[in-house]
């Protein structure tokens, strides 16, 4: 009857149970969890149990301690021991307090199982074989990479290896893989056509906030519980950030948490239930859930694609306008010469409020009435003249909108406006998708266009005919990068080209032979030789020529912070990867050695040493050896804004053993009073991140409206909707895990759109249907759910789904001055698909998933 | 061991009781080893669509809801397949679930599950689907009867490992 088998007891573990801290794999919030190993058969009872719990009668609700059929899996060690594994929320975590999203809640279901769900994983290197894979052994892949890319540099130069990488925490190996990274393509290689996960260049998506001297990581959880006012901000925090709008939002809407303002307040300062902003083309379950708490102290602006910015500037006229902006902060803490261009650009104070409302009303599609309401909110100061505390979160709804680096620096700029930076319930940041744990030698391009950039687009180089080898880590780029149609046929291609030119009578496994044919085939053809790095295989690897590997969450000790303390804990190692699979970090340190090898030998020396420092032999090493790159960290509290955002200089992997759940916050400074390692709660109370402490303000470009790649489809009655894509509370990233456990691919068992009734009734298509969407980009075959989330002609996508993408219909624009994508935002048409429905469809729920009342 | 704890035996009416024992044989046996009860929980002829009817199963301590749908269901009973019944708490912290629409919504991180789709976690933080009953209906009496779960009951260990 059940769709899929069902647990009705789960093995108990014994008092003697291995136990390790870990932190989920997913998420910016970054729970805290605890594992526990014990051999197959060998359990602990309801009353004595490594729990330290009596579980002879039910846990009470929100007890804290969960336990449910998706956190226990059977796996096998190198021994070929069976072992059970029950990985739970942690209740001393300050992150989660025992609460688990859905993601993380699937943490021990996903891990590797010889017997289970997730036997797919990759596990020896693999080259590609005419139209299969077959196995070689590690020796041979790193000898044909290392030739290949020495003879390619030595041909080519540097810039002919282009480079995908993750550059996140969590699922990758945070701080350990991302130093081994940065040596070998930074350091060593020295390309310029590097690139981030999930975008075409190698840049920070958030420069326009960075070149203010303001990181986007500044602020507590805590806040999000202190403020009086909360503001999301292109952030769909309950379905992406889940805990941290159950655990820290939620309680501050419900009243939950007006004790710990009075605590956290001055003197007199008023401390009431918070308000909530959230600025949404959508009204999602963020809106949906928080109206469901406190209808009257929700605000929902809903701007057209594209506009956020025009609607930061004109909330901070009317707080300009009002003298509720802090002018003490604004003297004290910011540069009053650069200020003078915003005041021009972005407040525009020399044009009247009337008007330049009148035209942020038209631009945004946001009525001035609640322009003024959301700077009230925002700004205006409490009874007895107190300041309101306004925590503001953003994420890809600005990060990935049209023109990127005025969309953050607008947001930015209206809180330090505002002051609300640097004390308790205010900040200005990231929502963030993964954890973090970047450190790595300084980037070949610095910034923005106003500072040494912009960045290559990789995806233009590759598609174009750049390139001789493409490297892809722990990222599936066929699907998530923008116009991925495109990039796909035309990567399919390029390695199809390359394949045809080196197989006769058959592709030779001798790394010798393969290497002379690939280079005989670079300087014949635009063929280009893939290396792809992960845990699956993926639809890019598919193409790939090389398939190395890698270990996952859990296989090797790794260190990542979270997004919303930057908390840095340690996620253990508990069991074994599978078969051959190493970690990244290993990985890239063999190549690396390799060719250090290969320019000793041949006479390079000054080759030889950029691949220097790579031999680590230890997980713990590779941290330290990343840690360096920090600096001096022995400053006073007052300094720490000249840290770098994630300094962990001085810690090790043991001292973050013993700290758990409970973690260091970094920047960690030495402190030089009494030498101590101390962590940094929030950051920018006494100072910014500029040469001279001081925040730098930036004018904003005005309204000149879409780009051409958009600007093409406005007028054009083929494309009448507006087309948007963003994630779902089910599924996390690509569904590399999610494709494997039922829970999940039954209920989100396709790429999927959603559309509003009225379009759906004129479209004569109901839930459960099947469309084309299509623009001149590409077209995709996705799922139907109506709901209201969007308004009338506005179609939502999930972003990318192991069966397909709807990054086929996104346009390859990207902001001039940063390289980063417009993902959210382009037009469509949409055709009912009339063949007969895949069958998957059967088992999804077509209820609406932002109706909570 | 007795599949039923004291307390439910006795709670358990004399006639409940009777065809409890008649199909126990029915019954489904759990992962323990342990047989599930054949408890009698409504009659299909008093279920008003859309009404939930609250019961105890497969012990006093573990409220459930029977409910008729508006449409066929995964595991659904009755001439349309569209009577099922599912724990009443969410599996994700134990809170109770209400049904309205089509779906058991909990009140404390709005968690959704659709009860035509066997109970499957659609919106919120439920990683583990909410446990459905299995159902028998007697044609002849329009009896329901309760006689397994599919899926881990929120905060227990194991069904029927409490007593």
């Amino acid at each position: 009857m059940s769709l899929y088998t069902r647990k009705e007891s789960l093995p108990i573990p014994p008092r003697d149970a291995e136990r390790y801290t870990t932190v989920c794999q997913y998420c910016s919030a970054g729970c805290g969890y605890n594992v526990y190993v014990w051999p197959v058969g060998k359990n602990g009872s309801a009353k004595s149990n490594a729990f330290g719990i009596d579980l002879s009668s039910p846990s009470p609700m929100l007890s804290g301690h969960s336990y449910t059929e998706t956190m226990h899996n059977v796996i096998t060690r190198k021994n070929g021991v069976r072992y059970n594994l029950a990985i739970v929320p942690a209740k001393e975590s300050r992150v989660n307090k025992g609460d688990y999203s859905i993601r993380g809640g699937t943490n021990a279901i996903a891990c590797w199982s010889d017997t289970g769900y997730t036997r797919k994983r990759l596990k020896h290197p693999l080259l590609k074989k005419g139209d299969s894979f077959a196995p070689i052994p590690w020796t041979d892949a790193i000898t044909i990479i290392a030739t290949l890319v020495k003879a390619t540099i030595d041909k080519y130069g540097a810039d002919s290896i282009a480079m995908k990488f993750y550059d996140h925490g969590s699922s990758g190996l945070g701080f350990e893989d991302n130093w081994a990274a940065g040596k070998l393509f930074l350091s060593g290689i020295g390309t310029h056509y590097l690139s981030i996960h999930n975008r075409p260049a190698y840049n920070s998506e958030v420069w326009g906030t960075r070149e203010r001297g303001m990181h986007e990581l500044n602020y507590d959880a805590d806040d999000a519980r202190l403020a009086d006012t909360v503001v999301l901000w292109g952030a769909n925090t309950y379905e992406a950030a889940t805990i941290l709008y159950t655990e820290h939002i939620m309680p501050n809407l419900q009243g939950g948490s007006v004790d710990e303002k009075k605590r956290a307040y001055q003197t007199g300062e008023p401390a009431a239930e918070g308000l909530l902003v959230v600025v949404d083309p959508r009204k999602n379950a963020s809106v949906t859930v928080a109206r469901a708490i406190a209808e009257n102290r929700v605000l929902h602006l809903r701007p057209n694609l594209g506009t956020d910015w025009i609607l930061a500037n004109a909330v901070a006229r009317i707080i300009w306008s009002n003298g509720w902006h802090d002018k003490a902060f604004l003297e004290k803490r910011t540069d009053l010469k650069t200020f003078e261009d915003y005041k021009q650009k972005s407040l525009q104070l020399s044009r009247p409020l009337v008007e330049v409302l009148a035209e942020a009303e038209k631009i945004t599609g946001v009525p001035r009435a609640q322009m003024q309401q959301a700077a009230e909110w925002i700004a205006k100061p409490k009874n007895g003249g107190f300041r309101r505390r306004t925590l503001t979160i953003y994420e890809k709804g600005i990060i990935w909108n049209m023109k990127n680096y005025d969309q953050v620096a607008a947001i930015a700029q209206l809180s330090v406006l505002t002051g609300n930076v640097g004390k308790p319930g205010t900040g200005c940041g990231r929502q963030g998708g993964h954890q973090e744990g970047y450190v790595r030698p300084g980037a070949p391009t610095p910034g923005s266009v106003y500072a040494g950039g912009p960045p290559k687009n990789v995806d233009k180089y590759l598609t174009g005919g750049g390139g001789k080898i493409y490297w892809v880590g722990a990222t599936d780029p066929y699907l998530s990068t923008p116009n991925s149609q495109f990039f796909r046929k035309m990567l399919k291609k390029r390695s199809a080209t390359l394949l045809d030119s080196i197989d006769s009578g058959g592709v030779p496994s001798d790394p010798k032979e393969l290497v002379t044919r690939v280079l005989d085939a670079f300087e014949k053809s635009d063929g280009l030789f893939m290396i792809v790095q992960d845990i699956y295989m993926t639809q890019t690897a598919g193409d790939a020529m090389l398939i190395l590997p890698a270990a996952a969450w859990g296989e090797a000790a790794e260190t990542s912070i979270n997004c919303h303390s930057r908390l840095l804990r340690i996620y253990d190692k508990f069991m074994d990867a599978p078969g051959e699979s190493l970690p990244d970090w290993k990985i890239l340190s063999m190549v690396g050695m390799k060719l250090r090898a290969l320019y000793l030998a041949a006479g390079n020396q000054a080759m030889a040493d950029r691949f220097g420092e790579m031999d680590w032999k230890s997980d713990d090493e590779v941290f330290l050896a990343g840690s360096r790159e920090f600096g001096d960290n022995r400053v006073p509290e007052t300094e720490e804004a000249r840290l770098s955002p994630e300094c962990y200089r001085g810690v090790t992997h043991q001292i973050l053993r013993k700290l758990g759940n409970t973690g260091i916050q970094t920047p960690v400074r030495v402190d030089p009073a009494s030498g101590e390692l101390v962590g940094t709660k929030r950051r920018y109370r006494y100072s910014f991140a500029s040469n001279d402490g001081l925040f730098k303000w930036y004018g904003t470009d005005p309204w000149s409206g879409y780009p051409p790649e958009v600007a093409k489809y406005i007028d054009n009655p083929a494309y009448p909707f507006w087309f948007t894509t963003g994630r779902s509370q089910l599924v996390w990233q690509t569904m590399y895990h999610d494709r494997y456990l039922p829970e999940k691919y039954l209920a989100l068992p396709l790429p999927y759109v959603e559309i509003h009734p009225e379009d759906a009734a004129r479209l004569n298509i109901k839930s459960g249907d099947m469309v084309e969407v299509f623009n001149e980009e590409g077209t995709t075959v996705a799922l139907v759910y109506v709901n209201d989330a969007g308004k009338p002609g506005l179609i939502f996508g999930l972003m990318y789904h192991a069966r397909g993408s709807l990054n086929h219909l996104t346009s390859s624009y990207t902001d001039p001055k940063t390289t980063i994508p417009w993902y959210k935002g382009t037009k469509v048409g949409v055709r009912p698909y009339r063949g007969t429905p895949d069958e998957a469809i059967r088992t999804t729920s077509l209820l609406p998933n932002n109706d909570v009342t | 061991m007795s599949p039923i704890s004291r307390r439910t035996f006795l709670q358990t009416s004399s006639a409940t009781l009777a065809l409890a024992l008649f199909g126990l044989s029915g019954t489904a046996e759990s992962a323990t080893g342990k047989r599930y009860p054949s408890i009698k929980i409504g009659n299909l002829r008093q279920l008003k669509e859309g009404e939930p009817v609250q019961f105890n199963y497969p012990d006093p301590s573990s409220p459930c809801n029977l409910v008729m749908l508006n449409e066929e269901a995964v595991g659904g009973i009755g001439p349309d397949r569209k009577v099922v019944a599912f724990s009443a708490l969410c599996p994700h912290m134990g809170c109770p679930v209400n049904y309205s629409k089509g779906r058991f919504l909990c009140g404390c991180h709005y968690s959704m599950f659709d009860a035509a789709k066997n109970g499957q976690t659609y919106q919120g933080l439920a990683s583990q689907w909410l446990p459905q009953i299995t159902l028998r209906l007697d044609r002849t009496s329009g009896s329901i009867f309760a006689e397994g779960v599919e899926g881990l009951i929120s905060g227990r260990i194991g069904n029927l490992n409490i007593s």
